[in-house]
Parts: structure tokens; C-alpha cells; sequence
């Protein structure tokens, strides 16, 4: 399946080379979890810390991916 | 052994006092707060001389233990006339801890129709209040390297701009970063820049030669401690190392500083863009922390040694975290802003629909320069935008008509300092962003509800900082919210509350929080470090809540209830894209955070 993801701050390493901040690029995987897709790209699990699906917030890594999902991770941010 | 100093500027005196046994272990909130509850007249003018001017570093300032060098300063807030601490890195207080100084307590003022400028010279066991009218109304990049040849002990400075000398709302106090290439090191909010103006002090100057580091009292559990800290500290992935051991970039406040939360906020729908009516901005990307790590590399690249760019900054000598960054003018090399973080990148981008790098930059360095809050003065320009004075995302336009405060006659000027709530009546706004007169920070209170308890509830007027629950709501740390209704804002607002206002007394910077919320061992390496300072066990709840009670019995002393302790109407009633949510916590859970004290 095709998916879109955003990776950003020091998960940006594992985005295509050129892709700007903050722009999405199409990822192609066989599995069906967040988890797998996850490992598709490269990180550890515990390194994908905060993750939104179409702008909703997920914990779990069994949460099912679908087609043409916006699948959005950071890893552990703090500031403020 | 510590002592206060006490000056009084309506004659120009001094004496040095022993700490009373009563502020014995209260250092920085703790001894602003406490002083100005005890000693300031809750109904007195904020800037007339029955006001009064308290500075404190915090408890371990001056110490080797890591991040420990903030300073507080209080007193009755011109903005929101209740209390107000505000807390800052830069050099003073590590100076004045070293020098044995636990508070400077400033009160009156010259009389009526001087025309004098002074300044304040600390010194170990020695005041000296000096007329500078020569120090008056420049820009503060300039004030800064002037004081630095006058005194050449490489000197703590804090004090007001132009902006705090003109009593305006948006003036916050000034302090100078550890190099002295950038004043921008701020206690920023509560227009507090306002009352040392009203005192007529420009600066506080303080050296420390001659002084020494602080002994704990317990010195093995101290050592125990701030080294559990330091290690907790570097080996998370907030606060940690900037690489890896692989090399690979590691720690998010090294890399990209506070303003890493740029994109979160955007990606989450919590950001709020063009004065609170959308919870995204489509130029947050380009003036996120990521976007300023890029241009620091490319500088470097470009420029090498010549390069004034940098993250990983310490905004104090002694920070492990090193939030802070300096951002370089993309063509020359050479500083622009030092430094550029989340709360700035916000009030004077995203709010403002501005999504040019450089034109954030340049506002932020004029607010620098002029003595203002960026989160005040940004906010108030999203009022002059509002008003149709300026058009949403016109940088330029903005840029200029923050340039005209430095006129002394120019009305847009005295406008564009006098505070969110101040220009927007004058504009006709209806949707004014203030809680207590005070404007909100970077995380709109609708999606982020538990935020927007701690605006609503804190004594200080909107902060965020009050009572940080963006790291549990957002950021997943101590505990893992899914959706936000699922824990009870009001307990969560409350217990972040009452640990801030601990932390902000020891001296750490509160982003230790992201790491010993976490970790066991960093919290147990805090509290060790505290107690063996002090050679005795304190809780940091209770000390934590004695803080607030006295900022709370001000606030009620200075004619404050619980209608108060609200948001403005517009964020009850307009819903916030994307999520189109409104802010829906009732007014009886708003009440229950501090019921009964
Ligand atoms: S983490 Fe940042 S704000 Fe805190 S003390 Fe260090 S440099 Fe300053």
C-alpha cells in the first residue's frame, strides 16, 4: 500500500535526502500497522514518540494503516 | 552567608540586611513572591513609587549544579495588575549568588518631574546607585557593549529599553546573554520592564569579583544529586547530548531549541495563527527550530569561523540543556537574533501569519533592542492587525510599525508597546486574547484544554509556564494522553502548577521537567541537589503550593475573584479549525483547581 509521511527533527535523517520541512512523501510497504510501517522506515519504535494519523493523535502500534493515510512522527520534543 | 539589599530610589539610599529567619530557604519565586505579597500594597499604582522592584537568583544559582542559573524578578504588574514573577537565564544570577546576594528589594521612587536616569552597581558588599543619563533611551544592543567598556569585569545586566522607560505594558526586563552580543535574554512578561522605569533605573550592573561559588550544607547529597541530574538530563531525548554516540543528531533542545514545537503544535491543530483563528499555519515549517538549524548549518557552512550562527546555546554559564541558539543574516554571517525560540517564532510569525524567517528574526531583534516581551508586543500587533491597521502576514508592514516606538512622538508607537488588551479596545477589537490583561502564549486553549485551565487559573495572567501541561497533553510525557477529556484538567493544571513554582525557586531551568518527569532518577537527583543545599528535607508540593498561596492572597488582597479566572468569550463560542472545537471546561471546574485555598 501507498502512504504519506512527515518525519520531523531528528527523524528527518530517514526522509528522502531533499524532501523540505515539513512536506509529506509517499512511502510504499507491504505491512498493515503503524508499527510496521515504522520499522519500513528505518527507527527504532521507542523513537516515534508522537504520531498523528490524518491529524489524529495514536499511541498504539498495531493501529491499522491505510491507504493514503497522512501518517505524521516525531520523535521525543519538549520546549516551550 | 546570604543577605538582602534594600534600596530606596526615592533618596537614593541603601542597606544591607540579614536574610530573615522566615525567608530562610526562599530564594527566587519563592522570595519575589513572598516579598511582594508581604511588602507591596496590593492596591498601590504598579508604576508609582509604592511599588516595588524584587530580584532574587534562585536557590542553587552560582552552583555547579547543571541548568541552575535562572533569576527571578517580581513585583505588582502594571499588565494585570496582580503579582507577577518572571524568570530569565543570562549572567546576573549567577553574579549576585556569587556575591552572597539572595534579593534586591527596590522601593519608591525619585520625585515626581526628575528628569535623572540611574543605575545600580553590585558589588561584593558594596551598592553604589550612579546617574546614567547617558544610559537612557538607546537601544539595547548598544546600551549593553557600552556597559560592558564602562565596567570591563564582563558584568550581569538587566534593566528596561525604551519601552519600559516610557511606562508601557509591553516592557519586560532586559538581561544580557553569557557573550553580551544580545540583550535578548528576558524576563520578559507582566510589563515589570514598566516598573523599573517607573523607578527611573535603567540597569542593574552586577560583578562579581571577589565572590565565591555557594557551599551546600550537605555536600555529599548535593554532589549525589546534581550528578543523578546531569546524567538523567544528558542521556534523555529531550534534554540530552546533541549527538549520539553514532554520531547521529540526538538531543531536541540542542538541535532545534524551544522552537521545535513549531511544527508539533501545527501538526497537532494547536497552533494558533492570525490572532487565534486557526489552529494551523502553512508557514510554520519555515520558521520552525528545524528551519533555523538549517540556516545555522548552511551559514556555517558558507562563512566557517566567521559564522556568528549556532545552536545548542547556553543562555547562562553552567546550562547542560542548551535550548538557546543564535541566528545568523542568511547573506552576511553575522547575528541577527540570539535568541529565536518557540514563544517569539510564534508571537511574531505564526500570530502575525508571517512566515518569513527573516522578517521573525528582525522583529524579534527590534523587540530585543526596544525592551519589549515578544509574546505582548506580538500579540499586539496581531490587535493592529485586527484593526485593519496592518494586513495579516505583511512583514514589512509590521517591521515598521514596530520601528516607530522608537520615536518619542509617534502615537503608533506608544501603541504598538501598550499591551494586547490596551490596542485592541483602542482598535475596536472584540476578540482580544488576554486572560487578566495578559496575552495568551503559543497553544490555543480549545484542542489544548488542560492549557488553558493553567491560563485561566494562574495567578499570573495567561502563561503558559504557570503550569506547563502541554508535556503530558502534547508531548506524551508523564503519561500518555489520548484524548485530552480523559484526565481531569483541573488536577493536571494544578499539580503542574505547584511543581513549577518549585522549580522556578531553585534556580533550574523548568525544562529540567521534560526529564525528571520522566525519570525516577533525575527527579530524586533534583530533590537531592535542593535538600543537601540546604541541609534539610523539603516537599516540593507543599513548597511548590506555599508559593502560590501567596501569589493567590495578593491577587485576592489586590481585588481578584474567580471571575478572573476565565477566558475571553471568543474561545467559548468560536470553534477552531481544524478540529472546530471550543474551549467547553465549565466554570465550576475552572473553580475546583485551587478551591478552598
Ligand atoms: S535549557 Fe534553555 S532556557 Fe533553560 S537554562 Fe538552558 S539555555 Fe536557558
Amino acid at each position: 500500500m501507498r502512504v504519506q509521511v512527515k518525519l520531523y527533527a531528528t527523524l528527518r535523517e530517514y526522509a528522502p535526502s531533499n524532501t523540505e520541512i515539513g512536506a509529506s512523501f509517499v512511502v510504499e510497504f507491504d505491512g498493515n500497522t503503524l508499527g510496521e510501517l515504522v520499522q519500513r522506515l528505518g527507527f527504532e519504535i521507542d523513537r516515534a514518540k508522537i504520531v498523528m494519523i490524518n491529524g489524529n493523535r495514536v499511541v498504539d502500534m498495531s493501529t491499522p494503516v491505510n491507504e493514503d493515510d497522512l501518517v505524521v512522527i516525531f520523535p521525543p520534543v519538549g520546549g516551550g | 552567608m546570604s543577605k538582602i539589599l534594600r534600596i530606596d530610589m526615592s533618596d537614593l539610599s541603601h542597606k544591607w540586611e540579614a536574610v530573615p529567619k522566615e525567608y530562610e530557604i526562599l530564594a527566587g519565586r519563592a522570595f519575589t513572591s513572598a516579598v511582594v505579597n508581604k511588602e507591596v500594597e496590593p492596591m498601590s499604582h504598579p508604576l508609582r513609587e509604592n511599588n516595588m522592584f524584587v530580584i532574587s537568583p534562585g536557590l542553587l544559582a552560582g552552583t555547579p549544579a547543571p541548568s541552575s542559573g535562572r533569576l527571578s524578578v517580581g513585583a505588582k504588574s502594571p499588565l494585570t495588575g496582580g503579582i507577577k514573577e518572571a524568570n530569565a537565564g543570562g549572567l546576573t544570577a549567577d553574579r549576585l549568588a556569587r556575591i552572597g546576594i539572595r534579593g534586591i528589594i527596590i522601593d519608591g521612587a525619585p520625585s515626581r518631574g526628575s528628569k535623572d536616569w540611574y543605575s545600580i552597581v553590585v558589588r561584593k558588599d558594596n551598592c553604589e546607585i550612579v546617574k546614567t543619563n547617558n544610559y537612557a533611551d538607546k537601544g539595547l544592543y548598544e546600551l549593553i557593549g557600552k556597559i560592558w567598556k564602562d565596567y570591563p569585569v564582563k558584568p550581569g545586566i538587566i534593566g528596561c529599553g525604551i519601552a519600559g522607560q516610557r511606562l508601557m505594558k509591553c516592557a519586560g526586563v532586559f538581561g544580557n546573554n553569557p557573550e553580551n552580543t544580545d540583550p535578548g535574554r528576558y524576563a520578559g512578561r507582566g510589563g515589570l520592564g514598566a516598573v523599573l522605569g517607573s523607578k527611573r533605573i535603567v540597569a542593574i550592573i552586577s560583578d562579581s569579583t571577589g565572590g565565591e561559588i555557594p557551599t551546600p550544607k550537605d555536600k555529599e547529597r548535593f554532589d549525589r544529586g546534581r550528578k543523578a541530574l546531569r546524567e538523567a538530563l544528558d542521556k534523555h531525548p529531550v534534554t540530552g547530548k546533541l549527538t549520539s554516540d553514532d554520531g547521529k543528531p540526538f538531543g531536541g533542545l540542542k538541535n532545534y531549541g524551544t522552537n521545535i514545537l513549531q511544527n508539533i503544535l501545527n501538526e497537532a491543530g494547536g497552533l494558533p495563527s492570525m490572532g487565534f483563528s486557526s489552529g494551523r499555519f502553512d508557514g510554520a515549517a519555515k520558521i520552525s527550530g528545524e528551519a533555523v538549524h538549517e540556516l545555522v548549518d548552511k551559514t556555517k557552512k558558507k562563512f566557517g569561523d566567521a559564522a556568528e550562527a549556532s545552536y545548542a546555546h547556553a543562555c547562562h554559564p553552567g546550562c547542560v540543556m542548551r535550548c538557546s541558539n543564535a541566528v545568523p543574516y542568511e547573506k552576511t554571517g553575522k547575528l541577527h537574533v540570539s535568541p529565536l525560540e518557540y514563544e517569539s517564532a510564534w508571537a511574531l510569525g505564526t500570530n502575525l501569519g508571517i512566515g518569513v524567517l527573516h522578517d521573525v528574526a528582525e522583529l524579534n531583534r527590534l523587540c530585543n533592542d526596544l525592551g519589549l516581551d515578544t509574546i505582548e508586543a506580538g500579540n499586539t500587533l496581531a490587535m493592529l492587525m485586527e484593526g485593519g491597521l496592518i494586513k495579516y502576514g505583511d512583514g514589512p508592514g509590521a517591521i515598521k510599525a514596530l520601528k516607530e516606538a522608537y520615536s518619542t512622538d509617534s502615537a503608533l508607537g506608544r501603541l504598538v508597546c501598550s499591551g494586547t488588551q490596551t490596542a485592541g479596545e483602542a482598535l475596536g477589537v472584540t476578540r482580544i486574547p488576554v486572560v487578566k490583561g495578559q496575552a495568551l502564549p503559543a497553544y490555543d486553549p480549545r484542542p489544548i484544554r488542560g492549557i488553558g485551565v493553567t491560563y485561566a487559573t494562574t495567578t499570573m495572567g495567561a502563561d503558559h509556564t504557570a503550569g506547563y501541561t502541554i508535556a503530558a497533553e502534547i508531548l506524551g510525557i508523564k503519561g500518555t494522553v489520548t484524548d485530552p477529556r480523559a484526565l481531569n484538567k483541573a488536577e493536571l493544571s494544578r499539580a503542574f502548577q505547584a511543581t513549577t513554582a518549585y522549580i522556578d525557586a531553585t534556580g533550574y531551568c523548568l525544562f529540567i521537567a521534560f526529564c525528571i518527569l520522566d525519570d525516577d532518577d533525575g527527579f530524586k537527583g533534583m530533590t537531592d541537589s535542593v535538600n543537601g543545599f540546604l541541609g534539610k528535607d523539603i516537599d516540593v508540593t507543599e513548597y511548590g503550593m506555599a508559593i502560590l498561596k501567596n501569589e493567590r492572597a495578593f491577587n485576592k488582597n489586590a481585588g481578584f475573584t474567580e471571575k478572573d479566572d476565565r477566558l475571553p468569550e471568543f474561545f467559548r463560542t468560536e470553534p477552531l479549525p481544524p478540529h472546530n472545537v471550543t474551549f467547553d471546561v465549565t466554570d465550576a471546574e475552572l473553580d475546583a483547581v485551587f478551591k478552598g485555598m
